[in-house]
């Protein structure tokens, strides 16, 4: 009986404190310093790669404890394009661009002085991975383009190297979403990177007969990722082919990372457009089988195709297990795929609300963060119609959308304003707490205009912990551990979403509790627990060097 | 048919040798699909025998056949002036009056022959609409999937429906009627803020009026307002308890917004007024699999399957079985299922464009 009246008298409070959170705040704006415009340049032959930009990334490249923030370009375009193409990246209006934070939250253009302003005339830009690939403390960059990709090197001096060549990891074809994971948990970072289909501008079309707008994916051929793996010596060998990632041709546009089935290994969740997702099982010896049909990751829940953009893997209900979430077109609502942890996925869209909030709108960046510190992840979704004609087709869509601020209410998500009031095309989206807060805040890029920076000036006194993971036998990142706190989980990663990396600092709301129990499971095995940890601090956990 | 009645016709005849040898001609020329030959002889018939309304219908059916229906017309009138109750003659005047837009004319020759279909055809360019309709019915009952029939009785019907609104506007300009009229056309037009505002006057003038929260409900669930159109559906199930489609609408609107009791218990509700609709019962098995009821969802799934084998919904039945098989941890079960579904998503593709190859294995 005292237990029951414990118990109860717990949820009270937990209620009453529930109730007296407001919805976060964000502040949108656009801090001094940060001038980038993305540019696409859309044309009249409507060649698809003009809506697909762009990426961003939140990283602290420099280690001063500031995240800065690297936004990618798409390039120049003409109408009809010339062979061989020449996107003008050497023009400054389509760079990309390293912005650093200063002190007081305005940002520096670095770019020029990052040895970051190439990015190849025949290359034009779409996303961002990041990750320490060499082990040495600073976080590397790799650029995807439509043409080649671009590994840089983080020289900690503040300049990066291309080392594409020598890493050979250049791919070809239109890469979009990529991201460091290690998937032989060898203690280094390899690459995976996904590519849309095959196209180039000699075979592009139009559709949409008089409306004349950009065509579906099905239009054109499927094909491969890549799987690059890190050996160590500042070269990747590509062992697509090998490992079975090969074997499934698809329309790749994102890509998520995390242990599903908790066999210690880290498996891949694929976004694809207008087909079914594919879910890569890591076998644990190198190879991967695609398992999306049979474990129910696959499809809608009736069955049909998805048109899966941006993709989040991560635990939205908090019973320890990743789910994963994909952005989708209108007409289809985002898929959750909750985990069962039989290595099976339930589809819950609805029963988590999702329907209603997403059947009208077209998502691309998403995550899953705790927005308000109460203990569960919030969804934002980055949003905005592929066609940018939309309206003239069909009136109750639209081109230009705010994005979706979703808070978790015990598994069931709520629109709650997210403090935008311009609608935009809505692309890329990277997560981390750019004020160094205790409060998650977002950036959003926005196809032909500025990126959004979602400040979040939160003034509840709802408790939070962030945690730098500092590997030692497994990577030096961390990605891929398994990290609990007071009930809840991460899985250690930069990547997500779309295009885009985000902060690989794991943020934690913890709602009314000062005190937090932390326990990680590292890519090695390793098992590390930590009690009674203060909140309201950046925690950074070494790995032991010994189990 | 023309000529076997013509055929028919030619026994009988008592003509001239010179004259019959011609017929003959004429009629082999026929056979060979030579009509300008057979113009020619049938010509030489009339000239021989001036009375004789079978020459002058022959010479009529031969220009027919050669598609010169105009010319078909006077040898015609002129058999008919001979022989006023020649049926073959009225049938093929009657074709030929309206192959050349003479409809009005056309149809008391039609009227003699009972020929419902072309009658029917003719009197939709009279605007004798209902009667048109009662007449393209008629043949269709007789030839059912007759690609020009259906087409002629679906212009007669919309052309029907028009007129009578078209007179409902010019009498009752600001009925209730008059703006749910205005609202479907702006339905049908997708300009959606339109039919929103057409139906909310029509519910102004007349609150109690019927299916115009249903039509407004559609509008909202268009345009992914759930919250919205199931307001409209509830008001429609409220005022009209035993509308099937108001019950299913109103439990499909729930369900998208993840309120699965509801939603079932709708739809349940929409299976006892209406049994058996495959669509009620994909939805039902949804919800009830939602609701964590997987022998509820099952016998749904399973009578949707009893009734609808090679649909895009069976398909969605046999994966929801799947599904639930899986969860269940029948494995043959789940697989069979999935390889149901896997086979009727492959002949759909097929059958929406069989040129293209599975690129995306």
């Amino acid at each position: 009986m005292l237990n029951i009246l414990l118990r109860v008298s717990c949820l009270l409070i937990l209620g009453v404190w529930l109730a007296a959170l407001a919805a976060p705040v964000f502040d949108v704006n656009l801090p001094h310093g940060l001038d980038f415009t993305l540019q696409n340049s859309p044309t009249a032959q409507k060649y698809l790669i003009e809506t697909m930009p762009g990426g961003v990334a939140l990283l602290d490249y420099n280690n001063d404890g500031l995240l800065d923030i690297f936004l990618v370009n798409g390039g120049r375009l003409t109408s009809p394009m010339k062979t061989p193409e020449n996107f003008d990246r050497h023009d400054p209006r389509y760079w990309n661009r390293l912005y650093r934070q200063n002190k007081d939250g305005s940002f520096t253009d670095v770019t020029e002085q990052a040895g970051l302003a190439e990015a190849g005339d025949g290359n034009y830009g779409m996303g961002v991975a990041v990750g320490d690939y060499d082990n040495d403390g600073f976080p590397d960059l790799y650029v995807t383009s439509y043409g080649k990709n671009i590994l840089y090197h983080n020289n900690g001096d503040g300049t990066f190297t291309d080392v594409t060549a020598k890493a050979g990891v250049a791919a070809g074809g239109w890469s979009v979403s990529a991201g460091f994971f290690d998937y032989n948990n060898d203690g280094k970072l390899d690459l995976f990177v996904t590519r849309y289909m095959e196209w180039d501008t000699k075979h592009s079309k139009d559709c949409g007969g008089n409306y004349h707008t950009y065509c579906p994916p099905e239009e054109f051929p499927a094909t491969t990722n890549i799987l690059y793996h890190n050996n160590g010596d500042g070269t990747f060998t590509d062992v697509s082919q090998r490992s079975g990632i090969a074997a499934k041709k698809g329309r790749a546009l994102g890509v998520a990372f995390a242990d599903y089935d908790g066999d210690g290994f880290t498996d891949v969740f694929v976004a694809n457009d207008g087909m079914q997702q594919y879910l890569f099982h890591n076998n644990g010896n190198g190879t991967f089988t695609e398992v999306g049909l049979e474990a129910g990751a696959a499809l809608s829940e009736d069955g049909r195709r998805l048109s899966g953009m941006g993709v989040v893997f991560q635990d939205y209900d908090n019973d320890g297990r990743p789910d994963v979430i994909v952005t989708e077109l209108p007409r289809e609502i985002y898929g959750v795929y909750h985990n069962e942890g039989n290595g099976t996925f339930t589809y819950r869209s609805l029963e988590t609300g999702l329907g209603a909030l997403s059947s009208g709108s077209s998502g691309w960046g998403v995550g899953l963060e705790d927005f308000d510190n109460d203990g569960w992840k919030d969804l934002f979704v980055a949003q905005g119609h592929v066609l940018d004609n939309v309206e003239s087709i069909d009136p109750s869509l639209h081109y230009l959308e705010l994005p979706l601020l979703a808070m978790n209410h015990n598994g069931r998500f709520d629109r709650v304003d997210s403090g935008s009031t311009v609608p935009v095309a809505g692309r890329g989206a990277a997560f981390g707490d750019l004020n160094n807060d205790g409060w998650q805040d977002l950036v959003m890029t926005d196809l032909g205009g500025h990126p959004q920076i979602f400040l979040n000036r939160h003034d509840s006194k709802a408790h939070w912990l962030t945690i730098s993971l500092r590997g030692t036998r497994s990577n030096r990142d961390g990605f891929g551990a398994r990290v609990q706190v007071n009930g809840q989980t991460r899985f250690a990663t930069s990547s997500g979403s779309y295009l885009s990396a985000s902060d690989k600092r794991l943020h934690f709301g913890l709602g009314a509790a000062e005190r937090a129990k932390v326990d990680i499971v590292w890519p090695s095995g390793i098992h590390q627990s930590l009690n009674d940890v203060p909140a309201d601090q950046f925690l950074e956990v070494r790995e032991p060097e010994k189990p | 048919m023309i000529l076997t009645l013509l055929l028919l016709l030619a026994v009988g005849q008592s003509l001239s040798p010179e004259a019959a040898q011609h017929m003959q001609a004429g009629i082999a020329a026929e056979k060979e699909r030579k009509p300008e030959l057979a113009v020619e002889e049938f010509r030489k018939v009339t000239q021989l025998e001036p009375n004789s309304a079978e020459g002058f219908l022959h010479l009529g059916q031969a220009y027919m056949e050669s598609h010169d229906f105009g010319s078909a017309i006077a040898p015609l009138k002129r058999a008919l002036n001979i022989d006023p109750d020649l049926l073959p003659a009225h049938q093929l005047l009657g074709y030929s009056l309206l192959a050349q837009g003479y409809a009005a004319e056309a149809i008391p020759h039609l009227e003699r022959t009972k020929d419902k279909a072309a009658l029917g055809i003719a009197q939709i360019e009279t605007g004798q609409l209902p009667e048109a309709v009662t007449n393209l019915q008629a043949a269709l009952a007789s030839h059912p999937n007759d690609p020009d029939l259906l087409y002629y009785l679906g212009r007669a019907s919309g052309l029907l429906s028009k007129q009578s609104i078209d007179r409902l506007i010019a009498t009752y300009p600001d009925s209730a009627r008059v703006h749910q009229a205005m609202g479907e056309n702006y339905f049908v037009l997708r300009r959606m803020p339109d039919a929103e505002k057409e139906y909310r006057q029509a519910l102004r003038l007349r609150p109690d009026i019927p299916e115009v929260h249903l039509e407004l409900g559609e509008v909202y669930a268009g345009a992914f307002q759930w919250a919205k159109a199931e307001e409209e559906f509830r008001a429609e199930t409220k005022s009209q308890p035993g509308n099937a489609e108001a019950a299913y609408r109103l439990g499909s609107a729930l369900l998208e917004q993840g309120k699965v009791r509801e939603a079932r218990s709708e739809l349940v509700r929409a299976d006892r007024l209406l049994p058996d609709m495959p669509e009620t019962l994909y939805s039902l098995g949804k919800a009830a699999s939602l609701d964590g009821d997987p022998a509820a969802a099952e016998k749904a799934w399973t009578k949707l399957l009893s009734i609808e084998k090679e649909t895009p919904l069976a398909a969605q039945a046999h994966f929801g079985l799947a599904s639930l098989y899986r969860k269940q941890g029948k494995t043959a079960d789940a697989q069979r299922e999935m390889q149901e579904f896997q086979r009727l998503q492959q002949s759909s593709n097929q059958a929406q464009d069989p040129a293209k190859p599975d690129s995306t294995h």
